[in-house]
């Protein structure tokens, strides 16, 4: 009703939504590769990482959800986009971290990347002291 | 100007400029584990290749052999013998 | 007709920002100094692939294509897991 005359209200306020957060995703994402490229190393690019992953793929989801549901010159076919948008958002919150502290367990622990630009590593002297 | 085809062809040139990059890079590797990641990556870049050629069964099916089956059972593999090879 | 003209514009005007994060994410990939730096960026690689074909599949106007992104994203953390496993125990397997 007010930008777009053809649609109920309702309808408009979920696509307003959907193309705000579609925005934040793509914005999320470039901030995340470019994290990604210049962090000096593996344990500081786990913040870049979650950024990259999170902002920049779970949140753009939800806003296809929403953007989807309200275009009603697709037919039938936006339900089919909208429930699989929405699951696929689900599916990288719930295994995304998951996979990603396994992996850096196991850098730590076989010794594979040197702590470098090193300020304290307390899980370090955790381990000494459990082996005492 | 700008239609749905167009589209498709631009993001398939460069879909599969990635994929005969690592394709490459898999090859001239010594250490074995980054030889299979990058096969694993190569595998990516093609099922998203068949994405844009709208068939979305075979991507499904590619997904499966080519990151999961493939890369655990080379890493099973590798893990009985040594982890880098000599010339 | 302008709905379904403004829409396919935006997300045309949007696809050149995934091309330059998705070769910035592909250097890390060839100059990671270990293992898990490359494991790492084509796990963001990965999903954000998921959306990519989200996006495509409301310009292309078919709606089976979403399907293929669910799979991707679930075989994406298999491969996490498994080079988890062999860097931990050196061995692979129950």
């Amino acid at each position: 009703m007010f930008i777009f005359p053809e649609l109920n209200p309702l309808e408009e306020i979920a696509l307003i939504i959907g193309i705000i957060l579609t925005l934040i995703g793509v914005f999320c994402d470039i901030v995340g590769s470019i994290g990604m490229v210049r962090f000096p190393n593996f344990f500081v690019r786990l913040h870049a990482a979650t950024v990259g992953t999170i902002g920049g793929a779970v949140y753009p989801l939800f806003g296809i959800t929403l953007m989807s549901l309200a275009l009603n010159y697709l037919g039938v076919m936006r339900y089919f986009i909208a429930t699989g948008a929405f699951l696929t958002a689900i599916a990288i919150v719930l295994t995304a971290p998951v996979g990603s502290h396994a992996l850096a367990r196991a850098a730590h622990r076989s010794k594979t990347v040197p702590v470098e630009p090193k300020v304290c590593d307390f899980l370090k002297e955790d381990e000494r002291l459990i082996e005492e | 100007m700008i239609e749905a085809t167009l589209i498709a062809e631009i993001l398939l040139a460069f879909s599969l400029t990635l994929a005969l990059i690592f394709a490459y890079l898999a090859i001239r590797e010594r250490d074995l584990i980054k030889a299979i990641v990058f096969s694993a990556l190569q595998s990516v870049a093609f099922a998203y290749a068949y994405y844009l050629l709208f068939a979305p069964d075979i991507v499904l099916a590619y997904i499966a052999v080519g990151v999961g089956i493939y890369s655990i059972l080379l890493i099973y593999g590798v893990s009985k013998t040594e982890r880098y090879e000599e010339v | 007709m302008a709905l379904e003209n403004f829409i396919s514009t935006f997300i045309v005007v949007l696809l050149p920002a995934f091309l330059i994060s998705l070769s910035l994410y592909a250097i890390r990939v060839i100059k990671g100094p270990s293992v898990t730096d490359m494991v790492l960026a084509i796990d963001c690689i990965t999903y954000d692939l998921c959306f990519l074909m989200g996006l495509l599949s409301i310009l292309f106007k078919i709606g089976f294509l979403m399907v293929a992104a669910l799979a991707l994203a679930l075989w994406a953390y298999v491969l996490d897991v498994y080079v988890a496993k062999y860097l931990e125990a050196r061995e692979v397997g129950d």
